[in-house]
């Protein structure tokens, strides 16, 4: 599909001459991106359709070995179950707590530390970032030991603080806000030092403003953390009072042989999407926004 | 190797730190560690701490924590090492980890990449279009699990040989058949019997799906901070399209670009829950389990029973990694612009 | 390029100097009588040095709190809480706290980690190669010499019970669930049975009667009715079997032939017997006449509910599934259960599943009056005819003391049983009638590695087409690699 599309460009640069066939190129090459993305779209769309139409179907059609793409009856039901059956307030409550103050803090962090890589100038930085690239290598399960003993030993057990802090740092996202940061031409950052403006507000007037689409794009990255982490909070804080969504949804629909009741799971799923699709629709506005300003400014 | 050097010069006395007053340098210095303090101190304990402990479990032979809680002890050695290393399969979980790798890394990124410039091409839809492409992020990893095995998976007994029911072929090869015009064509995509190559496309089919969004995410906000005067220069220029790709969007870019592919492959390197999510624990066809295990579900097998040798496969993977990144920002050293 | 070098120097400065301390702390370490660390505690056998609590101390009423790790839903756990009041009214100052971890597996894994700091439960839902693994940091509190203990303690209204199990007790545990606390290599007592329930065959009774089929008893007979059913319907797959490693170790048990063993040389699996029904089951499946979950690739009971497939081998606890859908309020067939085909019908053999309960023995954050407390719990649990009989009405998994069958409510949901709505009546009663043939083969560190591993093996083998033999032979050498591998 792509390649058709080059071809085409292609076509359309010798022949721009012709101002008519050039227009009807334009058309053409809008057209077939238009067909690109609805392809793409609806690749990427299909899980969340199964989604909802799973969460609509009987079990017993549900396990059917011939998938239907529709479901024969409708069992709005499941929606009625999934509500009564896990105690989604508390796990959406947990979760929000979780995943705001984690990202609020992690933002922070990654700023600050962002603009340490970006910007200044000090001995071993060049080796202090390497040494963070190398930590993203070795697989995390084996953290998991380790760290355990160690929030253990903290008295971190079934509490907020466990969820939150150990994953506050990630070097992914340090690395990212670097990478934008260092677009931000040097010059802006020493006329403001000539002018005697502090980096703190440097970096609150001038780089989280160009930044922002980037801010945005980890501020959605560490919420899905929140939401999608499982093996952790369930080892460290599995009690009702601090359990976070996934651990919440994987467990409460099991039947009495430990099968799960999965478009009851799914219709739950589909529930606590909800409030969070809106966020992302919200949060789209911003990274509009965001992209705005950049352009007036940089 | 040189080039990295010069390179390296060549960014130092571009940097603003290098200023000529002494305080103002010393100064800096002292306040970097300032806004790095926080995150070195979290780093330290829950990152470089379980590191320095996964390296000593790595020395200790067969290192078992639930039989160091009993009371055993452990040799100190690098048996756990060479164990790994002589382990039959080993060079098969290397091939095939390399393999996803080399293969979903290169392919994601041009996907995501051609995407994005596509939805910052056009403006009827641009919203509704955007929107659909971060809806992955609102599904939940539970429903995308599900639905990927559903759609390659045959339903029915099946040798090839004509007694055996085929009950469901699945999506994928019922439109391969509609597309073919051959009801009755189908690969056999997962199941008993089928090849390691149709295993390997799923899986890169799969990853590639996975690894989208993200990749789109950070380009396309890469790209709307790209300034848009050198597009309208472009454009009164009468630069082609295929040309303002490749000589002001690639470029301008390129940090992103950088970011997602050295991502890409450290995280490529740590492939393990998609095949999980596709074979199931058995990582691999019936009939053929562990024939897609990576180095990652590698470790995970061995960590239940044998602490020591899941760290000593850790720390090689550690180092294949490290390599290949050192190369990667190497190459982007060189060719990425800031 | 010299700022690689610092790092890569650093890195292997720190390296060095990590293994040195790692060096120190693995030699400054030893205990004079540790023992090397292939011998898990469980193969000591060492049964008199063991630190159990005094037979002649008990309970002394004190306030403690017992954590309890399960994978009860929502139903049973309603059931679970109410029978913890009644436990309360004799003990009030026992607060069980119980929490569903997750499946069996998330169980272990939890427990797992928890013990590597001493915070273990005090009680969990177990199977015996999770105990095995609990062994190896000995953190297990054997029982025998809790079930053999003559201290009274008094409950909240003054009666008195001794601390252990009385005669007729410990005769009410169906023998078969009992011996399994046992399968550990020394001949100790380390789990309780729970609930229980073990692998049927379900059969499409109405299609059977159609055809005038009669249930097959034997392989051989298996064999001969699924060529039979082929026949009838050549686009069917006779028989399906869920589980390919229950398959395989039941053959073994069935067989007389050997499948692991608790001591070493733990992997036996690779013998002649076992290659040959192998080899003999690669022919059904050749000929389309049986098919497993691994092959199919969906439940076996979804095509058994679908009427593709006539027969469905698959776990007790699993009923539910083998039930086909109503279409306009009438069931399109009736089920039938029957036990598993046999080798030798004289001596039938059957796996037992479902889960034990295992005590974690006084620790770091474990007392011994809460060992003392779990004890009091568990025998209240298994022990209780009406908690048993109620926790299997609503479970489907069977009990596992003969007294049930005093309890009224029990009986007549028991009478109840059919092939259509009261299916899982009909698998309890079936179940309990044939809790004789049921066995539960050694559980050690690596037996669970063992399981998984016979389960691909046989998947293996079944779709083997050209060269059976040396595809075979080469396929059970590999496994047993495998296995040997791993265990090390």
């Amino acid at each position: 599909m792509a390649k058709k599309n080059t071809d085409l460009i292609m076509h359309d640069k010798d022949i721009r001459a012709v101002k008519g066939k050039a227009r009807i190129g334009e058309i053409a090459a809008k057209t077939l991106i238009y067909i690109f993305l609805t392809v793409m779209a609806v690749i990427v769309l299909f899980p969340f359709y199964w989604m909802i139409i799973s969460s609509l179907k009987s079990l017993e059609e549900y396990r059917l070995t011939v998938p239907t793409f529709w479901p024969k009856t409708f069992h709005f039901d499941n929606y009625a179950n999934a509500f009564s059956t896990a105690n989604l307030a508390t796990l959406f409550k947990n979760t929000v707590i979780v995943g705001v103050i984690s990202t609020i803090l992690s933002l922070v962090i990654t700023v600050l530390s962002a603009f340490a890589f970006a910007r200044l100038e000090f001995k071993g930085k060049n080796v202090l970032f390497a040494g963070l690239l190398a930590t993203m290598m070795i697989p995390g399960e084996l953290f998991t030991i380790t760290n355990y003993a160690t929030v253990s030993q903290l008295g971190w057990k079934s509490t907020y603080t466990v969820l939150i802090v150990p994953f506050l740092v990630s070097v992914f996202y340090i690395y990212l806000l670097r990478q934008n940061f260092l677009q931000v031409p040097n010059e802006l950052y020493l006329a403001a030092k000539v002018d005697g403006t502090k980096d703190l507000k440097y970096l609150w007037k001038v780089m989280i403003p160009l930044s922002l689409p980037t801010l945005i794009s980890i501020t959605i990255l560490k919420m899905m953390g929140a939401w999608n982490s499982y093996i952790w909070p369930r080892l460290v804080a599995n009690d009702l009072a601090h359990r976070l969504i996934t651990n919440g949804l994987r467990n409460a629909f099991q039947d009495t042989s430990g099968n799960t009741d999965y478009p009851v799971q799914m219709a739950a799923v589909a529930i606590v999407s909800f409030p969070l699709f809106l966020v992302f629709l919200f949060l789209r506005k911003y990274i509009m926004k965001g992209v705005s300003r950049s352009g007036i400014k940089g | 190797m040189n080039a990295v050097k010069d390179v390296k010069v060549k960014n130092k006395s571009k940097s603003p730190g290098g200023s000529k007053n002494p305080i103002v340098r010393s100064f800096d210095k002292w306040k970097a560690w300032i806004y790095l303090l926080p995150a070195i101190i979290l780093l330290l304990i829950f990152t470089v701490w379980p590191i320095i402990n996964t390296l000593r479990m790595s020395m200790l032979v067969n290192y078992n924590p639930m039989k160091a809680v009993g009371g055993a002890t452990f040799k100190f050695g690098f048996e756990n090492f060479t164990k790994v290393v002589s382990y039959p399969k080993f060079k098969q979980v290397l091939g095939t980890t390399m393999l996803l790798c080399v293969t979903t890394v290169p392919i994601s990124t041009m996907l995501a990449l051609i995407i994005s410039v596509c939805l910052n091409a056009i403006k009827p839809f641009k919203r509704f279009l955007q929107t659909i492409f971060f809806l992955p992020y609102v599904t939940n990893s539970i429903a995308i699990g599900m639905v990927f095995a559903a759609m390659f998976n045959i339903v029915g007994s099946f040798l090839g040989s004509s007694n055996e029911a085929i009950q469901s072929a699945g999506i994928i090869n019922n439109m391969l058949g509609f597309f073919t015009g051959n009801k009755d064509f189908y690969i056999n995509w997962i199941n008993a019997g089928s090849s390691y190559t149709s295993n390997i496309i799923v899986m890169i089919i799969y990853i590639v799906w996975n690894a989208l969004p993200f990749k789109i995410l950070i380009l396309l906000g890469g790209l709307q901070s790209v300034n848009k005067q050198y597009y309208e220069a472009a454009k009164v220029d009468g630069t082609s399209r295929v040309r303002t790709f490749w000589r002001i969007t690639v470029p301008m870019l390129s940090p992103m670009i950088a970011y997602v592919v050295i991502t890409g492959f450290i995280g490529g390197f740590k492939e393990y829950s998609s095949i999980v999510g596709i074979f199931g624990d058995s990582m691999g066809p019936a009939g053929d389990a562990g024939r897609l295990n990576t180095m990652v579900g590698f470790i995970y097998d061995a960590i239940d029973s044998n602490a020591g040798r899941a760290s000593a496969a850790a720390l090689i993977l550690f180092g294949i990694i490290l390599i290949v990144t050192l190369i990667n920002l190497w190459v982007s050293k060189k060719r990425v612009h800031y | 390029m010299k700022k690689l070098c610092i790092f890569l120097a650093i890195l292997t400065a720190i390296s060095a100097s990590l293994l040195a301390f790692a060096g120190c702390g693995a030699s400054a370490t030893p205990t004079p009588d540790s023992t090397p660390s292939a011998t898990a505690p469980a193969t000591q056998a060492q049964p008199t040095v063991t630190p159990d609590p005094p037979a002649e101390k008990g309970y002394d009423g004190s306030e403690v709190t017992i954590r309890f790790y399960h994978t009860m839903g929502q139903p049973l756990q309603e059931i679970l809480n109410q029978y913890i009041e009644e436990f309360n009214t004799y003990y009030p100052n026992i607060h069980i706290d119980h929490s569903q971890v997750g499946g069996y597996d998330d169980v272990r894994n939890q427990i797992k980690t928890e013990i590597t700091v001493g915070d273990q439960p005090n009680l969990a839902y177990c199977y015996p190669d999770h105990v095995a693994l609990y062994n190896d940091a000995d953190a297990v509190q054997k029982l025998d010499s809790l079930i053999g203990s003559k201290a009274e303690v008094t409950r909240a209204d003054g009666s008195k019970e001794i601390m252990g199990l009385t005669e007729e007790q410990l005769a009410d545990y169906v023998e078969t669930y009992w011996e399994e606390g046992k399968v550990y290599g020394d001949g100790l007592t380390y789990t309780v049975p729970f609930s229980k329930s073990t692998e049927f065959l379900f059969y499409n009774k109405t299609f059977f009667e159609q055809n005038h089929l009669t249930v097959p008893a034997t392989w051989d007979e298996m064999y001969a009715l699924c060529k039979k059913i082929k026949e009838i319907n050549p686009n069917c797959i006779p028989l399906g079997v869920d589980s390919e490693a229950n398959w395989f170790i039941t053959m073994c048990e069935q067989s007389g032939s050997t499948y692991t063993s608790a001591s070493s040389p733990h992997f036996l699996f690779n013998n002649e017997t076992n290659r040959a029904f192998v080899k003999e089951f690669n022919k059904w499946y050749s000929e389309g006449l049986v098919t497993t979950q691994g092959l199919l690739g969906n439940y076996t009971s979804n095509i058994f509910v679908e009427q593709t497939s006539y027969m469905s081998i698959g776990s007790s606890g699993g009923t539910s599934h083998q039930k086909p859908e109503k279409v306009d309020g009438v069931s399109p067939f009736e089920v039938g259960i029957a036990q598993i085909p046999q080798v030798n019908p004289a001596k039938p053999k059957a796996i037992s599943q479902g889960p034990s309960i295992v005590i974690f023995k006084e620790g770091k954050k474990i007392t011994e009056q809460q060992v003392y407390a779990s004890w009091l719990f568990v025998k209240f649990l298994t022990t209780s005819a009406a908690f048993q009989a109620d926790f299997s009405r609503v479970s489907g998994y069977f009990p596992v003391i003969k007294s049930v069958n005093t309890d009224p409510v029990y009986t007549s949901y028991l009478e109840k049983a059919d092939g259509f709505d009261y299916l899982q009546a009909l698998a309890v009663k079936v179940g309990v009638e044939l809790a004789d043939s049921y066995y539960t083969s050694p559980a050690f560190v690596g037996s669970s590695d063992a399981r998984d591993e016979v389960g691909r093996l046989f998947v293996k083998c079944l779709t083997i087409t050209q060269n059976v033999d040396s595809g075979i032979e080469s396929a059970f050498e590999e496994a047993i690699t495998e296995c040997e591998y791993r265990f090390e």
